[in-house]
């Protein structure tokens, strides 16, 4: 089954791919309104064998300064763990790994340090944010 | 471990050797022979702390040499969570040294080191299997590195066991116990990787249809974890009975009991959940499946055909019988709305959704937990404020339907395409008997008379009963109205009355009280009169004759009213 669906979903992300993002190789463009604009970010996507019933593992494979993804590239989101559903797709949950780059959660952070830069001084956190895009996804 | 060995560690690596040879080229110089040489680095604490710390690096050599051969480069997440076990481990084996500080000796030190490397491969060996789930290509290396190192674990674990054991009832209780129950832990460990690794094996042998992989793989979890929890309870008290608490056992079994009881919930629930698949939700017929609009088994994408058995759950979603089993053995929820299969549904609410299943298309659409949500808040706003209700119906409508993933309506009735606005598809006034039990809480009324907004052939769609019994609500609460208008004017009558009769209380009283006073005005005025004539005859009398000439008015005034009354009272 895991293996026609994710044709399935495939097919379909490459006929009607999400706003700022691509299948060929899992990419995401840096969201307009966040500091990560211009980017371009590349991703890993595992599927398990049992797919559709438990999340694909994603992973950016490009160096991100968000609160909700550390050095290795793991994202903390909740769709990708204990909320997942069946019902999602690829397409959806990068559209969601888009909107985690423009709103990031610093109350559930997974990098601590960058979840107080992000909370106190949110001036630094985008210069750095921008930085690090410059420097590692452009 | 690539990123592990940086720089850095070479360099203390090499230190360490430097330093190891120094120190015994030293031991040489000074003593010359063999046997004083070992001696002298014994007796020296300097020169044994360089030498432990060299065995340390062999360990860690010897270690990555072992993973090289078994496991091959390790991925980031395994470096992780290597680091967080072993981290926690460690701080275990300091406390477990404070308990058995008698016995403390470079061998005792030796077995615990050795034990945690164990571990450690223990721990690698559990997420490489983890891993078969996620790669679809695995090559013969893979399954020959895995069973070896599986083997070689079990034989270590055992010898290790069979040791201990021997040691225990040769020499008596010792600290050999702690190892032995350490050692049986990690077989049973072991075990549980095998398990998954047969599971793993068998399942990509097969292909992609082995349903009850799940079901062996909850079954696995539930029993093994019955073992550990077991083992981990018998050394805890074990050890209570011959040294004193294994505080550094508590982490372990703490998780060990939690796991153990994820998984019996695991079971229960998923037995109960595709128990309930079995027996409470009907399969669609051919008609049914017809109805529907969008037939892809959000599940698997597919089609759903009627030879193939399908599923409606209470929230009105269809999927794949085949499917959902599959997923109520992860979560037992229903995919797209994330309402629990679990909470019995009464049998009126079940007969009645299988009711508004098979009427036409108009009941199919709201999901019913977005509206078990709404109802509450949509009557409540009814009652509160009854000319706003279509727009706070269109309000908890849209909140309902903006629930992330509640979207996609099943079946879009073709008469209310035509509708536009959007918002009458959405009326939960069908569902009423759905959610509230019919006989004991009637339908709450709709207060708005007029159903001028809608066409006669809308009104009529909304099931005619429904609409007789608002109709005749809306009938009763106008009577109420005209009944409580009867009753204000009444009201108004009475009070009336009881105003104009305290009125004519008030009057008799005063007039009681002014004949009183010009009886007490007219004989003090007589005394003074009689008394003061003579001195001041119109001085001293002035402001008493007005006064009594003002009463006697009064008085006039008065009387003839009360005659009158007597009059009327006689006639």
């Amino acid at each position: 089954m895991a293996l026609k669906r994710i044709n399935k979903e495939l097919l379909e992300l490459e006929k009607d791919p999400p706003a700022n993002c691509s299948a060929g190789p899992a990419t995401i463009m840096g969201p307009g309104d966040s500091p990560f604009q211009g980017g371009v970010f590349f991703l890993a996507i595992h599927f398990p064998a049992d797919y559709p019933f438990k999340p694909p593992k994603i992973t950016f494979t490009t160096k991100i300064f968000h609160p909700n993804i550390n050095s290795n590239g793991a994202i903390c989101l909740d769709i990708l763990r204990s909320q997942w559903s069946p019902a999602l797709t690829i397409s959806k949950v990068l559209l969601s790994i888009c909107s985690l780059l423009c709103d990031p959660n610093p109350d559930d952070p997974l990098v601590p340090d960058i979840a107080r830069t992000y909370k106190t001084d949110k001036e630094k956190y985008n210069a750095t944010a921008r930085q690090w895009t410059q420097k590692y996804a452009m | 471990m690539p990123q592990i060995i940086s720089m850095k560690a070479e360099y203390l690596i090499s230190l360490s050797f430097l330093l190891t040879f120094a120190v015994i080229t030293n031991a040489f110089y000074v003593k010359k022979q063999f046997y004083p040489s070992v001696v002298y680095l014994t007796k020296s604490s300097t020169s044994l702390a360089v030498l432990y710390a060299q065995a340390f690096v062999f360990a860690i050599l010897f270690g990555k040499f072992i993973q090289r051969i078994f496991l091959g480069p390790l991925r980031a997440i395994e470096t992780e969570h290597l680091y967080d076990r072993a981290w926690f481990s460690i701080t275990e084996t300091c406390l477990a040294f404070t308990v058995f500080r008698d016995d403390f000796s470079p061998r005792f030190v030796a077995l615990f080191a050795v034990l945690l490397f164990l571990k450690c491969f223990h721990w690698l060996l559990e997420d490489r299997v983890d891993y078969m789930e996620q790669s679809p290509v695995l090559g013969p290396i893979f399954h020959t590195r895995v069973i070896g190192l599986l083997s070689v674990l079990s034989i270590l674990d055992y010898l290790f066991i069979s040791s201990a054991y021997m040691h225990t009832i040769a020499k008596g209780a010792s600290v050999q116990i702690v190892f032995g129950f350490e050692y049986a832990i990690l077989l049973v460990s072991v075990i549980t990787t095998a398990t998954k690794y047969i599971l793993h094996s068998i399942e990509i042998r097969a292909g992609e249809q082995w349903e009850n992989k799940g079901v062996f793989m909850l079954y696995s979890d539930l029993i093994l974890g019955l073992f550990r929890l077991t083992l981990y309870m018998i050394f805890i008290i074990v050890m209570m009975k011959i040294h004193t608490f294994p505080l550094f056992a508590i982490r372990p079994m703490f998780i060990a009991m939690r796991a153990f009881r994820k998984s019996c919930n695991d079971v229960l629930e998923s037995r109960r959940a595709i128990r309930n698949l079995n027996t409470m939700y009907p399969d669609l017929t051919a008609e049914e499946l017809g109805n529907a609009t969008d037939t892809t088994c959000i599940i698997c994408r597919e089609e759903m055909q009627v030879q193939q058995s399908i599923k409606r759950l209470t929230c009105q979603h269809i999927f794949h019988k085949n499917c959902l089993r599959s997923w109520f053995q992860r979560q037992q929820t229903c995919p797209i709305c994330r309402t629990t299969v679990l909470r019995p549904v009464p049998a009126r609410a079940t007969a009645a959704a299988a009711a508004a299943a098979a009427a036409p298309p108009v009941n199919a659409q709201p999901p019913a937990a977005s509206q078990s949500q709404a109802q509450i808040p949509v009557s409540t706003a009814r009652f509160a404020q009854p000319p706003s209700h279509f727009a706070s119906n269109s309000s908890t409508s849209s909140t309902s339907s903006s629930t992330p993933i509640n979207t996609a309506p099943q079946t879009s009735p073709p008469n209310f395409n035509t509708m536009g606005a959007g918002v009458f598809p959405q009326m939960p006034f069908n569902s009423f008997p759905m959610v509230l039990p019919p006989f004991a809480f009637p339908p709450p009324p709709l207060p708005p008379a007029n159903f001028t907004g809608m066409s006669e052939e809308t009104i009529r769609a909304m099931e005619g009963a429904e609409l007789s019994h608002v109709q005749a609500r809306i009938q009763c609460l106008r009577n109420v109205r005209t009944l409580l208008d009867a009753s204000m004017i009444q009201m108004q009558q009475y009070m009336n009355i009881v105003l104009t009769q305290s009125n004519m209380e008030n009057g008799t009283r005063l007039l009681s009280n002014l004949k009183n006073d010009t009886d007490q005005v007219l004989t003090s005025s007589d005394e003074n009169n009689s008394r003061n004539n003579v001195l001041n005859p119109i001085n001293e009398n002035d402001a008493d004759v007005i006064r009594r000439r003002r009463l006697e008015h009064y008085t006039q005034r008065l009387s003839p009213s009360t005659t009158n009354q007597e009059n009327n009272n006689d006639s």
